[in-house]
This record gives C-alpha cells, sequence and structure tokens, in this order.
C-alpha cells in the first residue's frame, strides 16, 4: 500500500480524506494557504506545508508548487478531492509524469468528460441518451447560439463547456434576454474555470436530478452503488441528497436500466476510480445523460451510508492497483440516507454568503448521524473559498424514520458567528413535497419561500419577545453598570484598578 | 423595568421585577436565562420550560433564531415609547437608500453610473464572493446619486456601495 499521501484539497473534504488514510496506516501531508492556517486538515495530517497566500489561484491552484511539495516530502500519491485541481486533465498528468499517482481517472477520462460538449458526443456514440442541445458542434459564438436557440426551443439553459457546480449556468426563456445571458454567463465560467466557452441545451422541466455513483479499478471491472436523488438545488446548486431516490422508488427496473447505462457510460471512457453519472430524469420518467463528474463527490457520504462501503478508501486502494473489492451483486442498499450541505449564506436575506469567525459550534450527536465538517469554534470563514461548511448525514431504517432524525438533528446544530442554511433545511424538511418526496429540480425557485414555509410553523412570538427582551435588558444593565462604576471614581483610577486584578 | 417588545405587528409588554421573576401581560412567570459559554446563544428556562435561542442585534432590531425561525424583534422601553415624537415616522421615508456590501468581496462590474435613472430590479452591481457572482439589483425605481466603487476593487462587508435617491420623492431639478 501507500506509505504516504498529498491531499491537494481544503476544509471538510480535506479531513475526510486525512481520516481515510488514517485509517488504512498511511501518513499524510496536508498543504495550506495563509488564510488556512489554523484549519483542521492541517492539524490532522501528519506534514503540512505552506503553499501562499489565501487566493485559490496563488495557493490551491498552483500545481506546480503542489508537486515540488509531493518530492519534497517523498509522497507517492496524491488525493485531489473535489473541485480546485480535481477535474484538470493536465494536473493529473502532470503527477504521473513527476513518478506520482493521481487519485483518480486517467488524464484521459477526465479531458473526455470535462469538456461537455466532446462528453456528450462521446457517450451519445456509445448509445447512451443525451439532453437536445448544441453538442458536437465546437465552441460556438454569440450569433450562432442566437440562431440555434430556437431550434432546440425554449426554455433552455446556457452551461459553460468546463462548466461544474452550477457556475456559468444561465436559464433562458426567450430570445430578448439571451443576449445578456450569454454575457453573464461567460463572465462567470472565464473568473470560475479559465475558459469562456457555453453551449446551449435542452431545459427539461419538471425534471429530476439523479445521479449514480462509479466504482471502476484498473482492470476493467465498472460498479455501480445505487443512486442519489439532488434536485433540491438552488442556482444549481445542490442542497439537499438522498438515497434511494423517492422518485425511482420501488421501480427496480428503471433503477437497474439507469445503473447499466451508468457503467456502460464510464466504460465509454475506459474509466477507472471514483465517477459520477448524472441524468435527468423527465416527468414520463425518460432518462437523458447529463454529464460525468471525475472526481470524488460532494455527496458521496449518502452513499457510504446506504451501502456500508468506504468510498474513499476504495478510492485509494483501486489507484494502488488492487481490484474492486466488491461485486455489483454484493451491493445491497440498507435504509434511507439523507445530507443536507451548510453553507455559510443566509437564508433571510438571499442566500447571500456570511463570512467571519465562528464564536461557538454545537453539532448534534446521537444514532445515526454523520457530520463531516472542516470548522471548529474559532475558525474563520474567509470569503476566497466555496461556502459549504459542514455536511450533514442521517440514516434511517426508512426515509421517514430519517427526516424526522434530520429534524431532530437540524434543531440541535448550533453555529455562532457566521449565518447558516440551517434555518432553510428546517423549512425545506417540513414542505409537504420533501415529506412526500414530490419535488423536481425547480421546486426551491419556483415553489419555496422561507416567509411561505414558516407560515405553516408553529409560532414562538411570545417566547422569542421574551427572550430578546431579557437579553437587551441584561446587556443595558451590563453597560449602565459600567457607566456607574466610571461615575463614581475617575475614570483613570477605575482602569488602573483592572489592570492590577487582571496581573 | 417597563419594555414593549414588539414582533410580527404584536406588543407584548415586559416588567423584569428582578433576576428571576417577570410580568409578562397578565401573567408574573419565574425565569432563569443564561448565555452558553459567554456566546450570544441563549438557554431560557421560563416556569420549568426549556428553550435556545441564537439572539444578536441586527440593526436596531434584535433577531431571534428558535425552532428554526427567524423573528426579528423591536423592543423600546415605555418611557421612550412614550417620548417617541410622531413625525419620526414621517421622516424615515425622506431619505435616500444607501446600497452597502453584504459581503466582502470584489466588485465585477458596475452598470450604472451617476446620475442614471434605474428602474426597479435592474442590475446595479456584481459582486463576487465564495467563487459565485451575485447580481445586486435595486429595490425600487430612482436614481442614483452616488456611486462610491468602481469594477475591480475589494470592498469589505457593509462598505457603502452607492445611494439612490426613489423616484416618488425625487427632489425637483
Amino acid at each position: 500500500m501507500f506509505k504516504k499521501i498529498l491531499i491537494a484539497n481544503r476544509g471538510e473534504i480535506a479531513v475526510r480524506i486525512v481520516r481515510a488514510c488514517r485509517e488504512l496506516g498511511i501518513k499524510t501531508v496536508a498543504v495550506y494557504s495563509e488564510a488556512d492556517r489554523q484549519a483542521l486538515h492541517v492539524r490532522y495530517a501528519d506534514e503540512a506545508y505552506l503553499l501562499g497566500p489565501s487566493p485559490a489561484r496563488e495557493s490551491y491552484l498552483r500545481s506546480d508548487k503542489i508537486i515540488d511539495i509531493a518530492h519534497k516530502s517523498g509522497v507517492d500519491a496524491i488525493h485531489p478531492g473535489y473541485g480546485f485541481l480535481a477535474e484538470r486533465a493536465d494536473f493529473a498528468t502532470e503527477c504521473v509524469d513527476a513518478g506520482l499517482v493521481f487519485i483518480g481517472p486517467k488524464a484521459s477520462s477526465i479531458a473526455a468528460m470535462g469538456d461537455k460538449t466532446v462528453a456528450r458526443t462521446t457517450v451519445a456514440k456509445a448509445g447512451v441518451t443525451v439532453v437536445p442541445g448544441t453538442e458536437g458542434e465546437g465552441p460556438l459564438r454569440d450569433e450562432e447560439l442566437l440562431a440555434l436557440a430556437p431550434k432546440i426551443g425554449f426554455p433552455l439553459l446556457i452551461k459553460a463547456t468546463s462548466g461544474g457546480g452550477g457556475k456559468g449556468m444561465r436559464d433562458v426563456y426567450n430570445i430578448e434576454e439571451m443576449p445578456d445571458l450569454l454575457q453573464s454567463a461567460r463572465r462567470e465560467a472565464q473568473s470560475s474555470f479559465g475558459d469562456d466557452k457555453v453551449y446551449l441545451e435542452k431545459l427539461v422541466e419538471g425534471a429530476h436530478h439523479i445521479e449514480f455513483q462509479i466504482m471502476a479499478d484498473q482492470f476493467g471491472n465498472v460498479i455501480h452503488l445505487g443512486e442519489r436523488e439532488c434536485s433540491i438545488q438552488r442556482r444549481h446548486q445542490k442542497l439537499i441528497e438522498e438515497s434511494p431516490s423517492p422518485y425511482l422508488s420501488d421501480d427496480e427496473s428503471l433503477r437497474q436500466r439507469m445503473g447499466a447505462v451508468a457503467v456502460q457510460a464510464a466504460r465509454s471512457v475506459d474509466y477507472a476510480n471514483a465517477g459520477t453519472i448524472e441524468f435527468l430524469v423527465d416527468k414520463d420518467r425518460n432518462f437523458y445523460f447529463l454529464e460525468m463528474n471525475t472526481r470524488l463527490q460532494v455527496e458521496h457520504p449518502v452513499t457510504e451510508t446506504v451501502t456500508g462501503m468506504d468510498i474513499v478508501t476504495e478510492q485509494i486502494r483501486v489507484a494502488f492497483g488492487l481490484p474492486l473489492g466488491r461485486k455489483q451483486e454484493s451491493i445491497r442498499c440498507r435504509g434511507a440516507a439523507i445530507e443536507c450541505r451548510i453553507n455559510a449564506e443566509d437564508p433571510y436575506n438571499d442566500f447571500l454568503p456570511s463570512t467571519g469567525r465562528v464564536t461557538l459550534t454545537q453539532p448534534p450527536t446521537g444514532p445515526g448521524i454523520r457530520i463531516d465538517t472542516g470548522i471548529y469554534a474559532g475558525f474563520e470563514i474567509s470569503p476566497y473559498y466555496d461556502p459549504l461548511i459542514t455536511k450533514m448525514i442521517v440514516w434511517g431504517e426508512t426515509r421517514t424514520q430519517a427526516i424526522i432524525r434530520m429534524r431532530r438533528a437540524l434543531e440541535e446544530y448550533k453555529i455562532v458567528g457566521v449565518r447558516t442554511n440551517i434555518p432553510f433545511h428546517q423549512a425545506m424538511l417540513g414542505t409537504y413535497p420533501f415529506i412526500t418526496g414530490k419535488y423536481d429540480t425547480r421546486f426551491v425557485e419556483e415553489k419555496f419561500s422561507m416567509v411561505d414555509a414558516a407560515e405553516n410553523r408553529e409560532l414562538y412570538l411570545d417566547i422569542a419577545a421574551l427572550m430578546a427582551t431579557l437579553v437587551a435588558h441584561d446587556q443595558q444593565e451590563h453597560l449602565s453598570q459600567i457607566y456607574r462604576r466610571q461615575g463614581k471614581e475617575s475614570h483613570w483610577k477605575w482602569i488602573n484598578r483592572t489592570g492590577k486584578q487582571n496581573r | 423595568m417597563k419594555y414593549i417588545a414588539e414582533v410580527d405587528g404584536q406588543e407584548f409588554p415586559v416588567e423584569i421585577l428582578d433576576d428571576h421573576h417577570v410580568r409578562f401581560g397578565e401573567e408574573i412567570l419565574e425565569f432563569d436565562l443564561s448565555a452558553v459559554n459567554g456566546q450570544p446563544l441563549y438557554s431560557l428556562i421560563v416556569n420549568k420550560e426549556s428553550f435556545e435561542g441564537y439572539i444578536y442585534p441586527d440593526e436596531g432590531n434584535w433577531k431571534v433564531l428558535l425552532f428554526g425561525s427567524s423573528y426579528t424583534i423591536n423592543i423600546e422601553d415605555e418611557r421612550e415609547k412614550r417620548l417617541r415624537k410622531p413625525e419620526n415616522e414621517s421622516a424615515l421615508t425622506d431619505r435616500e437608500f444607501t446600497l452597502r456590501a453584504p459581503m466582502p468581496g470584489l466588485v465585477i462590474a458596475t452598470s450604472i453610473s451617476e446620475g442614471q435613472h434605474v428602474d426597479k430590479g435592474q442590475l446595479l452591481i456584481i459582486l463576487e464572493s465564495m467563487k459565485m457572482q451575485n447580481e445586486l439589483r435595486s429595490p425600487f425605481e430612482g436614481t442614483v446619486v452616488r456611486l462610491k466603487i468602481k469594477a475591480g476593487e475589494s470592498v469589505q462587508q457593509k462598505q457603502v456601495l452607492l445611494s439612490i435617491i426613489p423616484s416618488l420623492i425625487r427632489k425637483p431639478e
């Protein structure tokens, strides 16, 4: 097995990978930016190296420095996590050229799936249905896209060719608004991926976003670990994921067909390691290939929870050259798992990001709860990185039990110092569509509001009023005490005395 | 001390009798309030019922996060309320609106200039933070009277970005 692994990432995912390495008896090397000196991944790792200033392009995206550190520290392999360098084919190549194992797929698979237009063409050739769009046309200029748009039909989606995580993506409902949206999509794509190429895709309405977790070794064995329902999204960012999907529910034959297509799509690019095939499923249960994520996903714990497989450990094993530990027939999903992504965002203020020092965290524990996080009381949340600060995953024997457990856990979870979207999750888990599993990708943006959700809930106006008054009174008393003390004697004496007391 | 707490249009009279007793409306309640580890997270036991809330000041009001709902509470002591002059309320609307940065970030673009007329919902500024581009839009129709930043600048949270005078009370030219 590997002796030492470098983790080219930060936050909760870096901590997750350190944990897998620890359990495998592998030494770990962390890298960090100036903002992350006190981050958990730095403190948990066996060794830690400074990369540079806080902005990602000067730290976590500096592949040259990371490979240098890999040599200096004598690691055998690099785990890229998700985001940053995880889906950069050139980085995978650089690792291999430097004699290091890249814990992920081959550079050629990343390249084939990374360019979304190439990916669509490749899987279409392998007989997989894709959502109609401008795939296979190559890069197009705005005039060409505007000319093609009416042929695809509105509504449609502008998507970044090198896209991911909802960035550089825009919904278009008519031709008039399209030029402005093209411009803003290109601008966001350029700043996120250094590439402003975009393409068009038909917007499937009332669709479900359902993805299949793939695991493949270097001997051509490919299995899937079932699906994750990811339709609770806002601005194309996933917020809640669950497995099994309530939409597929008991439709075992559809699940088997989708799983088989996912395996086939992975095979079409000669895939090895962990990956995810994303599908759109329309209201008539037709499914279309959307894209493949050639990396570990944020939501992988959902699958780990229902299958019992440690995906990160399995990634390391197959990257080392071992065959898959499990066969397709032995994969059984037990119960139901739900993940809530807790972001430093204010749900009462249009989900604007919130930064600052976390002054207190009180995470829930108890049966069926898993928390993957990189924060602690005293940690500073900076504006440089993703707002995801914690993932909370629960398991239940049934979906209903999982929902009840998640509601209990959200109630217990207290994070003080920054605003979080915990109230959003609490509101969402109380809605009828979520409880009954009848929601699609438009639910959050079109049918959900924090205000409406609050209307259906028990109110504690009196308790809230009482609490606030007691706190306000307390603070006022405290202040007037200070003034009184200052008034009795001279201001300087008072400071002098506290100075002595503190000695 | 007597206070009036107002939430969602409802007023609650609160009189603090001593450290553990309060008159709440007609009732006298026994309470115990404790800040968890000195943080704005409070445990309140009132007549043996236990509650936990996250309480913080916000723009002159108090916010209470309790059982997953957020409450905005305005607290005045009774004397203050009696003395308050009614004309203050009308004066409130006669002010220009100041747009402050809702978070620290980088100004990607400003799509307006000083003196420009803007419609409700019109794009004013694109601010990038945590890798997302956030579009800040005008809350009403009006005229941009001051623009304090330009594209490429970094801004701090709450930094003033621009001011708008709403159309209805636009000063005659």
